[in-house]
């Protein structure tokens, strides 16, 4: 059952695979990151034209599965512009864009709990409100933001999995390609699935103790909304 | 196939989609609530609750449904063989994960008062959960359970790997290959997952907060 894992070849493929899932779940969430803090300043400070702009942006990437916005990515988007666009570029920015969308909702909720207060305070020592937002709220907001920031790392890597059926090779592609060799269909997908969970739980395991670590005692969260 | 057929094409998929994750949604309540109050009042065996949130936490649904469906299938036909018991299993599982989590923060939420008033007047500890807290704790998470309804219609088109369930993805996959078209099925297919999903989270987010005054909580 599990002779196969005694086979180099697989492991290279596992290894190459693991590393592009890697790659585009740590690219996406910190492109999110970067985007959805301004989508966030820009939904707070904006006029009605750019907070509608806004809105429509993070109902159509929250509203619709990363699943077929991965086929538009692949196929919609270079099919429009009539142009032969690289496969992998386009999964890199469609998970950027797509965690850009949900972060900006859990970014707003972290600079919200200590906006009014602060920016109060830092405008009346003469920073203006750019520079009380860049040194006092975000800095802020990211050590609150923490948690739903370890969320999102562990749904973006679960949905990385659909990258393998755009043919772009992932663990899951590995998994198919090792399982169509092997016929191993059981072990396989289980090595597969232990690879990933030790993968996110590690991951979040070490954001919890940087959480508890950077915590602003007394500010919390709420998780719920 | 002209742009109308091929909307009509993927709109009968709509059932399909809703009833996997309706299914689910149930699963989960069944399995969530009675993990969160095992993970808050039964101490001792809390961890199995833990390990059993990271599972679920930390495998992708497309290689659960691979392993359920070609994997066991392959030794238990029944219910294995099944793609759309798998579906509704894999994802009612990972459902019942997470509402664990949502119904524990609304069980800290409720306060642990309610269950001391409760035991005090005789009741005991699963009554006093079952007719004080499991009514509070619902209302309590209305705007989680909106989000996790929703998460759960995106996360159907995970079943496009199962390759048997017509619903909304494999149709638009479906009509990219039959037709050549790579545009129009998956805008249409992505503006029905938002006129979807949209109006529940809407509406269940409403609900909870009238429901929350009324109550007074």
């Amino acid at each position: 059952m599990f002779e196969w894992l005694t086979n180099p070849l697989y492991w290279t493929w596992i290894f190459q695979g693991l590393t592009l899932t890697v790659e585009i779940t740590l690219f996406g969430v910190c492109l999110g990151l970067l985007l959805g803090t301004l989508l966030s300043i820009g939904d707070i400070y904006g006029g009605r034209t750019a907070r509608g702009l806004i809105a429509i942006y993070v109902e159509f990437f929250r509203g619709s599965p990363l699943f077929i916005q991965i086929f538009i990515a692949v196929y919609t988007v270079p099919a429009l512009l009539h142009l032969q666009m690289d496969h992998y570029l386009l999964a890199f920015l469609v998970f950027g864009l797509n965690s850009a969308g949900y972060q900006k909702g859990y970014v707003k909720g972290a600079m919200q709990t200590i906006l009014d207060d602060q920016m109060a305070a830092g405008m009346s020592v003469g920073m203006s409100r750019w520079q009380t937002l860049r040194h006092v709220i975000i800095p802020q907001a990211y050590r609150i933001v923490i948690p739903s920031w370890t969320n999102e790392f562990c749904s973006l890597t679960k949905s990385t999995s659909a990258l393998a059926f755009v043919g772009l090779f992932d663990l899951t592609s590995a998994g198919l390609s090792i399982k169509g060799i092997t016929y191993q269909v059981l072990p396989v997908w289980m090595v597969i699935g232990a690879i990933y969970f030790v993968w996110i739980t590690g991951v979040s395991k070490l954001m919890d103790v940087i959480y508890e670590r950077k915590k602003i005692p007394g500010v919390e969260l709420d998780l719920q909304s | 196939m002209d742009v109308w057929q091929q909307l009509f094409n993927l709109l009968e998929g709509v059932p399909l989609t809703l009833s996997i994750s309706i299914i689910s949604f149930l699963v989960g309540i069944a399995l969530g609530l009675p993990l969160a109050f095992t993970r808050i009042y039964e101490k001792e065996i809390s961890f199995a609750v833990d390990l059993y949130e990271k599972i679920f936490r930390g495998i992708p649904e497309i290689v659960l449904m691979l392993l359920f469906f070609f994997g066991l299938g392959t030794f238990f036909p029944l219910p294995f063989g099944s793609a759309f018991f798998v579906a509704c299993f894999v994802l009612g599982l990972r459902s019942g994960a997470n509402q664990s989590q949502i119904y524990r923060g609304a069980i800290r939420g409720v306060g642990d008062e309610q269950m001391i008033a409760g035991q005090s007047i005789g009741l005991s500890k699963w009554r006093s959960i079952w007719h004080i807290m499991v009514p509070q704790v619902f209302t309590f998470s209305t705007p989680g359970l909106g989000s996790e309804y929703a998460l759960l219609i995106k996360d159907s088109a995970y079943v496009y790997v199962l390759s048997g369930l017509l619903e909304i993805t494999t149709r638009a996959n479906q009509i990219r290959q039959s037709t050549g078209d790579f545009i129009t099925p998956y805008i249409f297919g992505a503006l029905i997952y938002i006129a979807i999903t949209f109006p529940i989270a809407y509406s269940l987010d409403r609900w909870g907060n009238r429901r929350k005054k009324k109550i007074g909580l």
